[in-house]
């Protein structure tokens, strides 16, 4: 029978050494999500990591994978543009579920198991479902997002960069597909002159949706942040901890070096 | 897809309750069980009748099968909160709380209530806390312009309630200033012209 220690120690990943006891290693994974280095999230300046210390003694030491997930699906909720997108914090996460979904498998199928065994499955699934539950909400915001800016996703260069292949990929086909519709339902029985898709008419919003950089956003600060211009001119400073309440231009350079957080 | 219409303009209480549950809580285990290897790190060992942290949906969890007795935070207490809603009556600013304490007190009243000495009053002191707060977070509203408001000591779910009214709000302000502006640029060149 596989022994719940023996199968925990795959989750520790290929490094953790067989002599070194189950505790031991136990003991070394939170750290070992903080010691990768974060590829995907350069703007994150890596003392940002333990800045989240919270107020009257709830300490949230260090930042792990799924706290770090939390962080940009709430950015990713809030703010009106779409952000860079994390894909090697979700690979990391989703191998790290789909490792303990099939150990939770494995012991379910040992008839032998004890209850308190049982007992572990029903917790380690319990927090599978709940991280599930994230990921699929971080990615269905970004795919809104997507959608909604479709077509001034696909023609802004600058954008592209903060997708990944298959939302960009998507991106481009969803826009194509509008596109497509609106000329076959409609355009094409119009005058020449009146088809086009991207007219700017003086007092109507453009037809092509793009973010809108003026939205107020709600700002926490993680670590204590460079001045900032606010739109009348005037500079400010947020302090860590300080909330604030400002149009999204303003703390975006902030948000995307991992200054910020929105909530 | 994409995400329901229902949720795009904002995070609802439930998600806030589901990222305060990410916070650990300390725990009287009454079963024990080997440190186990999660997502979010590493827990236990429980040994009764030792104290443990774990993440509070770990505990509201083993709570509901009375596996567990939960300890509560040094805030959630009646002379805290006393001391806290004195301060809220007094002071016009929002004194500090902890940044999720109406998640967290809502999970633990919810599962947890026999754990908490005077729970009945807890609950009463927390809604007067939240009552006198929120009337000043309306009186906030005054202070809105189209640059920046300050949300000192403000809580996620007191942000959360606030925020579709305060971020409209803004934004119309933010449109004024913008024609506000334009006009007073058109009279200038009026003036040159």
């Amino acid at each position: 029978m596989a022994s719940w220690d023996d199968d925990f120690n795959t989750f520790m990943g290929a490094d953790a050494r067989p002599s070194e006891s189950f505790i031991d290693r136990a003991r070394a994974a939170p750290d070992d999500d903080d010691d990768v280095d974060m590829g995907d999230d350069p703007g994150v300046p890596r003392h940002a990591g333990p800045a989240h210390v919270a107020v009257l003694g709830q300490d949230v030491a260090e930042e792990t994978a799924f706290q770090q997930l939390i962080r940009h699906w709430m950015n990713e909720r809030h703010s009106p543009d779409i952000l860079p997108g994390q894909e090697m914090l979700l690979g990391r996460i989703l191998d790290h579920v789909r490792k303990q979904s099939n150990d939770v498998e494995l012991l379910r199928a040992d008839p032998d198991s004890s209850e308190e065994e049982h007992f572990r499955i029903m917790l380690v699934q319990t927090e599978i479902e709940r991280v599930k539950f994230v990921v699929r909400s971080y990615i269905r915001t970004r795919l809104h997002k997507i959608e909604k800016y479709a077509r001034h996703i696909s023609s802004t260069p600058d954008v592209h960069g903060r997708l990944s292949k298959a939302e960009l990929e998507h991106a481009n086909r969803y826009s194509r597909l509008v596109e497509y519709h609106f000329k076959q339902s409609v355009l094409q029985s119009l005058p020449e002159q009146q088809r086009s898709l991207e007219e700017n008419i003086v007092f109507m919003p453009p037809m092509v949706p793009s973010p809108d950089m003026q939205r107020p956003v709600i700002a926490r600060a993680l670590v204590d942040c460079p001045p900032m211009r606010l739109p009348d001119g005037t500079a400010t400073e947020m302090k860590k901890g300080e909330i604030s309440m400002t149009p999204y231009h303003v703390v975006e350079h902030l948000l995307l070096r991992g200054e910020v957080e929105l909530v | 897809m994409a995400l329901p219409p229902s949720l795009r303009t904002s995070i609802t209480p439930p998600e806030l309750e589901l990222v305060a549950s990410e916070q650990l809580v300390e725990i009287i285990p009454l079963v024990s069980m080997e440190r186990t290897a999660f997502i979010s790190g590493a827990y236990g060992p429980l040994r009764p009748p030792t104290k443990c942290k774990v993440p509070l949906w770990m505990a509201s969890n083993l709570k509901l099968k009375k596996k567990c007795h939960l300890v509560p935070p040094p805030w959630l207490e009646v002379d805290f909160l006393q001391e806290k809603l004195t301060q809220e009556t007094t002071s016009p600013s929002f004194s500090e709380m902890p940044f999720r304490f109406a998640e967290i007190a809502k999970i633990l009243l919810d599962v947890a209530s026999d754990d908490l000495p005077n729970h009945e009053r807890i609950r009463t002191l927390l809604k007067d806390i939240r009552e006198a707060r929120q009337a000043k977070s309306r009186e906030g509203l005054s202070k809105l312009d189209h640059n920046e408001l300050l949300l000192h000591n403000l809580c996620a779910m007191e942000i959360n309630e606030i925020r579709p009214f305060f971020v409209r709000g803004m934004g119309v302000l933010t449109q004024l200033t913008r024609e506000s502006a334009n006009n007073n640029n058109n009279n200038n060149m009026d003036q040159t012209l």
